[in-house]
């Protein structure tokens, strides 16, 4: 199955995976952090909210480290297009637009719609597939094992839901 | 160190970018069990990450001889229900947190439409927290 970035072949799986363990330790090693991407929007929206959870001292701390690496996973995709043919705006959507076919002004609906659950979530839990998935996991974290499990099944029965039953193909 | 951080996370912004982690049709596809590709990338990464941790803590000290410091996450009773909602979330999108970011820098402009509600979804919930706090027994917040 090729990406929709440009149809390519994807990396070898052990390869990504030893890669973003790589890059796990060597944030722990060199700089001593924690990997964990949605703290990062913590660390955004501290940037304009004042409310007490968002000035504690954990976010302050962490804003000069996350968003520069935020800056970067932006910067990595843009490489990674670049390299590999050519950066020009995407918009297709695989099997959505083969199954769900929603014009834009639905897609970005759509989008934003999942987008408020993912940052009301991944905040209410305390981290996403990196903080939790990667990190907590490797290191023996019983919530990130119980988070991860929670948001693997709620995902597997959401696409189950919306891909083979209410939008059938 | 601005630029270290800038370049890890370029180079896993990279491998998020080719390796279908940020890619809406093998989210489906894992979630539907039709690809094991990304099952295989959490795995590998954890099967790798969790000696290299072992080893860090072990030795107690990073490459520039300061104290390791690993705050450990706490349950409460927002992990299983922030995380079933950040897997709903997920399988909407096609994108967890990081992969939104990478889908933008890849030019799918879509995934500016999920940024926008992950960061009003991650302002409400900071705004609402004292009124979440006591149902999802969340910790104190410290004041600086």
């Amino acid at each position: 199955m090729p990406l929709l970035l440009h149809d390519l072949v994807p990396l070898h799986w052990a390869v990504s995976g030893a890669a973003l363990a790589a890059i796990t330790l060597a944030l722990l090693f060199v700089a001593n952090r924690r990997l964990g991407i949605s703290g990062g929007l913590d660390d955004l929206c501290s940037v304009v909210l004042s409310s007490p959870y968002f000035q504690r001292p954990f976010v302050r701390s962490s804003r000069p480290w996350r968003i520069p690496f935020l800056a970067g996973l932006v910067l990595g995709g843009f490489l990674s297009a670049v390299l590999a043919g050519g950066w020009s705006p995407l918009w297709s959507l695989g099997p959505f637009d083969d199954i769900i076919g929603l014009a834009p002004s639905g897609k970005l609906s759509w989008m934003f719609l999942g987008g408020l659950l993912i940052g009301f979530g991944t905040r209410l839990a305390n981290g996403c597939t990196s903080g939790h998935g990667i990190f907590g996991m490797s290191n023996f974290e019983w919530p990130s094992l119980v988070s991860t499990t929670a948001f693997m099944v709620a995902g597997i029965v959401t696409t189950n839901i919306v891909y083979r039953v209410i939008f059938h193909a | 160190m601005t630029i270290l951080y800038l370049a890890l996370g370029t180079a896993f912004g990279f491998v998020l970018s080719r390796s279908g982690a940020a890619d809406y049709s093998y989210i489906q596809a894992m979630f539907l069990f039709d690809n094991l590709q990304l099952y295989g990338i959490i795995g590998a990464a954890v099967v790798l990450t969790a000696p290299g941790l072992w080893w860090i803590q072990r030795r107690g000290r990073t490459l520039l001889g300061a104290p390791v410091q690993v705050e450990r996450k706490a349950m409460n009773r927002g992990t299983v229900v922030g995380g079933v909602l950040f897997g709903i979330g997920w399988s909407i999108t096609g994108m967890c947190p990081g992969p939104i970011l990478v889908n933008i820098g890849e030019g799918k402009v879509y995934a500016l439409a999920a940024l926008a509600g992950a960061l009003i979804g991650a302002g409400l919930f900071g705004t609402l927290y004292s009124r979440l706090q006591s149902f999802f027994r969340l910790p104190t917040v410290q004041r600086s």
